[in-house]
């Protein structure tokens, strides 16, 4: 089996509550963070954290603004999320052909 | 990391997400890791694009044709089987037709397609209880069998159940609530059932009143729910 689909898997995304945050946003143009946090029955610091990192690695972009007088807070996947999203699920793909063949 | 070690509980537990291990002697070992999370990411996309914001204003319309269909029968004593199922199915259409309007409302003003893969699926897992829930309604009370048996108050029951179900199926493809919504009707439909047979058998009362409780006063009180709480979770 050739390794290198495994080797090249982004290690930032290829965690699940980070993956699982990368795969509801690439279905929607922007999330509030507590649809996000309902959806994945995250706990407000876990999913803060997860934004965090997906933040700093330019994935996700998160807006605040207000709506109704409230804070609202919402997340969308970058230019480089949804290249780096496609990629890894492109990879995925070639693991499980892999797989099958083998 | 910390925030790795972490275990999300409810929906997240339930997925089999490939472990973090890129040691390549596991790669033999976990075979269907990529396809699982494949899966995963499938069900979280499709999940994330249905229509969330519809929800509410969806319930509360259902909830309102709910309670007027059940307070014309009571007034104008449509009380035989045959008006009372032509009533009752004819609000379920007008129901079912408002809730399309609302979806495709939202769709245009989100720029979202209207029939998309989550919204058929959302359709095809409410499609069998619904339609065994009609059939059987058409069944019962525009042919009522030569039998002892008040349709007008058993259909309710029947109906509330097979919403219930239908609920559950399409729960899987939609936020939580909607699961837990169909298992109040079905906790509901069997308690109601055996508290009517079994502690008061003899209690004689119109079948609008529990159609009225169940597809009016509870989707309106869901509707009312989602609403409220929509209102407050944007602030974050």
């Amino acid at each position: 089996m050739n390794p290198e689909p495994f080797l090249q898997l982004d290690r930032v995304i290829h965690e699940k509550g980070r993956l699982a945050i990368m795969s509801m946003l690439a279905a929607s143009p922007e999330l509030s963070f507590t649809e996000l946090r309902d959806a994945l029955a995250m706990t407000d610091g876990n999913l803060t954290t997860h934004i965090r990192a997906l933040q700093q690695e330019g994935y996700v972009a998160v807006a605040k603004s207000f709506q109704n007088r409230r804070p609202l807070t919402t997340c969308s996947l970058t230019a480089a999320g949804r290249k780096a999203f496609a990629e890894y699920i492109n990879l995925l793909e070639q693991i499980v052909r892999q797989t099958k063949s083998k | 990391m910390k925030d790795e070690k972490e275990n999300e509980d409810g929906f997240l537990e339930h997925i089999l997400l490939a472990k973090t291990d890129f040691v390549m002697q596991r790669v033999g070992m976990e075979t269907n890791w990529a396809e699982e999370n494949l899966q995963t990411i499938r069900t979280l996309m499709e999940r994330s694009a249905v229509y969330r914001h519809a929800l509410a204003p969806i319930m509360l319309f259902a909830g309102a044709v709910g309670v007027l269909a059940a307070a014309v029968g009571l007034i104008q004593h449509w009380d035989s089987a045959r008006a009372f199922g032509a009533l009752w199915l004819g609000t379920a259409v007008v129901a079912i037709a408002g809730a399309f309007f609302i979806v495709r409302r939202q769709a245009l003003k989100d720029n979202e397609p209207y029939w998309s893969p989550p919204t058929r699926r959302v359709a095809l897992a409410l499609l069998p209880p619904l339609t065994a829930g009609m059939v059987l309604g058409v069944v019962f009370a525009l042919f009522p069998m030569a039998v002892a048996v008040d349709f007008t108050l058993l259909l309710p029951f029947l109906w509330a159940l097979f919403y219930g179900c239908a609920l559950h199926a399409a729960g899987f493809f939609m936020p939580r609530g909607v699961k837990w919504f169909g298992w109040i009707y079905i906790g509901l439909a069997c308690g109601v059932l055996c508290f009517l047979t079994v502690v008061n058998p003899d209690l004689n009362f119109s079948g609008h009143w529990l159609m009225g409780f169940f597809f009016g006063v509870l989707h309106l009180a869901y509707g009312a729910y989602l609403y409220l709480t929509e209102k407050g979770k944007n602030a974050a």
